[in-house]
């Protein structure tokens, strides 16, 4: 068990004029799952290598169990990265591959052997060791490759978005896999991805960036349900966004004046809004209703374009005022009509609803 | 071939032209080496013979340069190889401009001809000598050592053309991988990108040897006094030419077809391996035909086929035919010279005749001395090449430079 | 300076000290000894006089423009029509052997990329390779003895009562051009198959479902995407023609030089090697004078030029 806790102070990373991360200041403790979450090109696997030691920070500085790691080859530092596309040595047999980190450490042909034997009963992968990699499975390759990264018995296992080459069912058969070996190992993940439920559903806590910066840290709850910038709302999950100007606040709830006309939310983390204020009201899918008479908090007309029927949900999506909009509801079981033509009231409760200031949305 | 992309009866036409074009000329050349005619042609066709060869091995400035190109094209590939593979790391690494520059210089040496990368080196080398004080039997004027550095500059941007291609496929995460498992640096080379390039090293290694072994411009410089394989060949050829040389050729296709067909075996073998579908291959999936189509064997099997040739070629002699040859040219020669008297004693009556008609002589082909030549009967001294130029032989020779001094 | 450093570096990070070393001093003197200084010191020669071995380096020995002079003045000061027009013919030539070349390997470039499958595809890549495993001078050897007053073409042409004197196709230079375009073929097959084979089938089938003609694909679809293979390929044959030696030296008529002969008579015969090395520098600035015109016209970087 490790408790080398990783410190990212200030590290600004520049490539020429161009800033890839951009004064990233957290510190990831020891034993945790943490994730990366954003989209693809907001400086995650930048900072991932500039952990991992293939790239120094142009500001700040990397610690890791207090030690400052300039000047440290990827080498000589306690991680193991599993790289996106695993780059598992493709002339080695697997043992091979699993043994190398023993092998340019110096360490004997037997031992070496015993150790790739264990780790291969560890990923449950008994008795491929003669076979080349290019005879294994992607799941199969990818457990090869977490053995291998743990072959240096590191104290931190970074990971470059490892199962985005797998199909659906391996990826969410993968993620169940991937924590049990954390927990079981006991060691710290830091994991990167673009895929927000393989980040809900496996870290302990999350960093949601944009385009270098670090918008949100926190644990999967908080930033899917109290997201504190609009970029953060808009990137987990689905979102419906609203774009307003502020008329009134009175304690938490505020009142904006938006295209489908007065609709009311809550200021997210209790911030105070001055009226003719930007702002955005988000609200989930889920949290809209059809108005059957009961007259929620917010409620505007809307047209219904067309409905999708997905298992599990059915999205109706509506367009009001130019706005467009998605209301899901659960499927229960029970036969509901297809509205898709109709002009309905949706609406939804305030308390659901946050107004959040303007910034970058995530593209759609 | 796909019709819906232009395979049609049209593109096999033209493909089979393009190759007949490819093969025709060294076929017929091929043939050339077993006719008995002093002169390489396949009409008129005299006798099957082999002592072409034995000409060819006991032509002893021919078999010289062998023997110097052989020592030479060891050295170029001992040193174009690792020249060309710093070359393409150089490239692999360098950012953009500067990488743009670099290779632009490195490139230049195949670009420019050959002549003038053989010039500047014996220029240059010499220079250098002078500057040191040595003399004329040292390194700087040693034929052996200007081919070498001569040649080396452009058959390693030729290894470094490989090595380019086979980097171009190498994935960088790989070394990044090995640097993060713990490798320092030159573990990481040593067993990971140097094993990556090992069929490159191969590849370049046998590109170097057969560009040093043919190179003709830039060795007929540096070369000086001594000669290589080709530039003796070259130089046989220019003064004349007998089929010995096809004999050569004869040889060189040989070995270029047994290793062409033992390298198809090995990429068979290998794709079938690799493909896994090696089980249920007729041929690859029958023990007695694995064993049979392994490139080893491949290999032994042409040898035995080309030894056994080789063995009933040297049993065989031609001698009686050719004196039938020989005896028929000599009945011709007779009657062309009975006819000539003929003429001659018909001329002189005519001369006696009319006084004041010139005189002409009987016209003979002597602008296409070649097919004279070949009338003439082998067992008199026939025309020397040299008295009398083959149409062909002399155009080096007749013309020589509009010197001032 | 700085950028050396920063690879450099960048080389000790990822390979280790050995190897950058290795390969800093190996490029290092590969360029400087084996391609830059030998160029300088040719044009450095050729602008000095020819002196017998104890004058060199001694008062006479001083940097003059006799030897350009010569090649456009002669001796006498009119102008050198002989050489500069042996020249220019090398240079025609070159450029029509180019255009052989061009025209005769497209079709097979094209047919090897698209239209050959399997075995077949397989077959004419080994096809196409084997012969350049011959020698260059028994290739050339193989085009006299086709060519020759007793050569095949002969012998069948007389046989058939085409024609009864011995055509001389070596003085008419068909011998030569032939084996110069045979000689280079696989310069130019490689380049454009290696442009062509990147077009997607699709595209070519696309445009003969809208009613191409075979032409119109060609002309729109295909010559575009093969445009810089050509041009590597037209760059590399017409270098390699106007540089050739051998194949002049054996298949040229008695009455036609090379340009590479003369500069090969000055150095051999006439043992006059300043001389020589200024021709050879003529070459050289007309052939990359050449090429450069070619990549403007082009639009192609010498980075794509041997790949």
């Amino acid at each position: 068990m490790t408790t080398k806790d990783i410190v990212l102070d200030h590290v600004s990373i520049r490539f020429g004029s161009f800033t890839a991360v951009d004064n990233a200041h957290l510190t990831i403790k020891g034993g945790e799952f943490f994730s990366f979450l954003g989209p693809s090109g907001c400086g995650k696997t930048t900072l991932l290598r500039c952990v991992s030691g293939f790239t120094d920070p142009t500001e700040g500085m990397v610690t890791i169990g207090g030690k400052d790691m300039r000047g440290v080859g990827p080498n000589k530092r306690p991680t193991a990265l599993i790289f996106q596309n695993l780059a598992l040595f493709p002339l080695m047999s697997v043992a091979d591959n699993i043994a190398f980190p023993l092998e340019v450490r110096g360490i004997g042909k037997k031992e070496r052997r015993k150790k790739a034997d264990e780790l291969l009963d560890m990923i449950a992968l008994p008795g491929v060791g003669e076979k080349k990699v290019h005879e294994l499975s992607g799941g199969q390759k990818q457990r090869v490759a977490i053995a291998r990264a743990l072959a240096v018995e590191p104290d931190i296992l970074l990971l470059d978005e490892p199962l985005s080459a797998l199909d659906l069912k391996l990826r969410h058969h993968m993620r169940t896999e991937l924590r049990a070996i954390q927990q079981r190992v006991g060691l710290t993940f830091i994991y990167i991805t673009h895929d927000q439920g393989e980040a809900l559903t496996m870290s302990d806590r999350i960093a949601v960036m944009n385009q270098g910066v670090v918008e949100q840290i926190g644990d999967p709850e908080a930033i899917y349900n109290r997201p504190k910038t609009a970029f953060v709302a808009s990137f987990v999950g689905e979102s419906n966004s609203f774009s307003g100007k502020v008329s009134s606040q009175s304690g938490k709830e505020v009142l904006l004046e938006t295209p489908v006309g007065p609709l009311r939310g809550i200021a997210a983390g209790g911030r105070t809004y001055k009226p003719g204020d930007e702002c955005y009201l988000f609200v989930r899918p889920e949290q809209m209703t059809i108005a059957n008479g009961v007259q929620p908090d917010n409620s505007f007309t809307a047209q219904a374009l067309k409905e999708e029927f997905e298992g599990n949900a059915r999205h109706l999506f509506l367009n009001s005022q130019g706005v467009d909009l998605r209301l899901s509801r659960i499927n229960l079981g029970a036969k509901t009509d297809d509205l898709s033509g109709s002009v309905i009231t949706a609406g939804f409760s305030a308390d659901q609803a946050i107004v959040l200031p303007h910034g970058p949305l995530a593209g759609t | 071939m796909n019709k819906q992309t232009g395979g049609g009866p049209l593109a096999v036409g033209y493909s089979l032209l393009f190759f007949a074009f490819l093969f025709g000329p060294l076929i017929i050349m091929v043939v050339t080496a077993f006719n008995s005619s002093s002169f390489p042609r396949i009409t008129p066709w005299e006798c099957f013979t082999t002592e072409w060869f034995g000409v060819l091995f006991g032509n002893s400035r021919l078999m010289g340069g062998l023997l110097n190109s052989v020592v030479i094209g060891f050295g170029v590939v001992c040193i174009a190889v690792p020249v060309g593979l710093a070359g393409a790391l150089a490239l692999s690494e360098l950012g953009p401009r500067l990488r743009a520059t670099l290779y632009t210089v490195l490139i230049t040496p195949i670009l420019v001809p050959g002549v003038v990368l053989g010039i500047s080196t014996i220029v240059f080398w010499g220079a250098v000598g002078r500057g040191v004080g040595a003399g004329y039997d040292s390194l700087f004027f040693n034929g052996m050592f200007l081919t070498l550095a001569g040649q080396v500059t452009f058959v390693s941007a030729y290894a470094m053309l490989v090595f380019m291609a086979r980097l171009q496929r190498f994935d960088p995460t790989l070394t990044e991988a090995a640097l993060d498992l713990g490798a320092t640096p030159g573990q990481a080379f040593r067993k990971i990108l140097l094993p990556f390039l090992a069929p490159a090293i191969g590849s370049a290694a046998f590109l170097t040897l057969l560009a040093s072994f043919e190179n003709y411009n830039t060795t007929v410089f540096t070369i000086m006094s001594q000669s290589t394989f080709t530039t003796a060949l070259a130089s046989k050829v220019r003064l004349g030419t007998d089929p010995s040389l096809s004999a050569l050729a004869v040889i060189i296709i040989g070995i270029t077809l047994i290793g062409a067909m033992v390298n198809e075996a090995q990429t068979r073998r290998k794709d079938m391996l690799r493909s896994g579908r090696a089980a249920q291959s007729r041929v690859y999936g029958n023990p007695v035909l694995s064993v049979l189509v392994h490139p080893l064997s491949v290999f032994f099997l042409l040898i035995a086929i080309v030894g056994f040739l080789s063995w009933q070629g040297s049993q065989q002699d031609a001698g009686v035919c050719k004196q039938q040859i020989l005896d028929g040219k000599r009945a011709r020669q007779e009657e062309l010279l009975e006819a000539q008297r003929e003429r001659m004693k018909a001329q002189k009556a005519a001369e006696e005749a009319t006084k004041p008609t010139v005189s002409t002589q009987p016209a003979s082909p002597s602008a296409f001395g070649g097919a004279f030549n070949s009338l003439a009967p082998k067992a008199e001294p026939a025309p020397a090449e040299s008295a009398n130029p083959s149409p062909f032989g002399g155009a080096f020779n007749n013309l020589t430079p509009t010197t001032d001094d | 300076m700085g950028a050396l450093q920063a690879s450099f570096t960048s080389f000790t990070n990822k390979h280790g000290l050995g190897v950058a070393c290795f390969i800093g001093l190996t490029v290092f003197f590969w360029v400087v000894f084996l391609i830059v200084l030998p160029q300088l010191a040719m044009v450095d020669f050729s602008f000095r006089y020819n002196l017998p071995q104890s004058q060199i380096g001694g008062a006479n020995d001083v940097y003059t423009l006799d030897n350009y002079a010569y090649f456009f003045q002669g001796n006498d000061g009119t102008i050198n029509t002989l050489d500069i027009g042996i020249l220019v013919k090398t240079l025609v030539a070159a450029l029509i052997v180019t255009l052989i070349d061009i025209a005769i390997c497209y079709p097979i470039a094209f047919i090897l990329a698209h239209s050959a499958t399997g075995v077949a595809a397989r077959l004419m890549v080994i096809g196409l390779i084997v012969p350049f495993w011959v020698n260059e001078i028994l290739r050339a050897f193989a085009f006299r003895v086709l060519f020759g007053a007793t050569g095949l073409v002969n012998g069948i042409g007389m046989n058939m009562g085409l024609w009864d004197v011995p055509i001389d196709f070596i003085r008419a230079d068909v011998a030569l051009y032939s084996g110069l375009v045979y000689a280079y073929i696989l310069l130019m097959i490689f380049p454009i198959f290696n442009a062509v084979e990147a077009l997607d089938r699709n595209q070519i089938e696309a445009a003969r479902d809208m009613g191409a003609s075979w032409w119109r694909v060609h002309w729109r679809v295909v010559l575009p995407i093969a445009k810089p293979g050509i041009a590597s390929g037209a760059t590399m044959v017409f270098m390699l023609t106007a540089g050739a030696l051998a194949a002049p030296q054996i298949l040229g008529g008695p009455s036609n030089l090379w340009f590479t002969q003369l500069i090969y008579q000055w150095f051999n015969q006439s043992a006059n090697w300043q001389r020589g090395s200024a021709y050879a520098v003529i070459l050289l600035l007309v052939c990359i004078g050449f090429v450069m015109m070619m990549m403007r016209v082009f639009k192609v970087s010498i980075g794509e030029i041997g790949r």
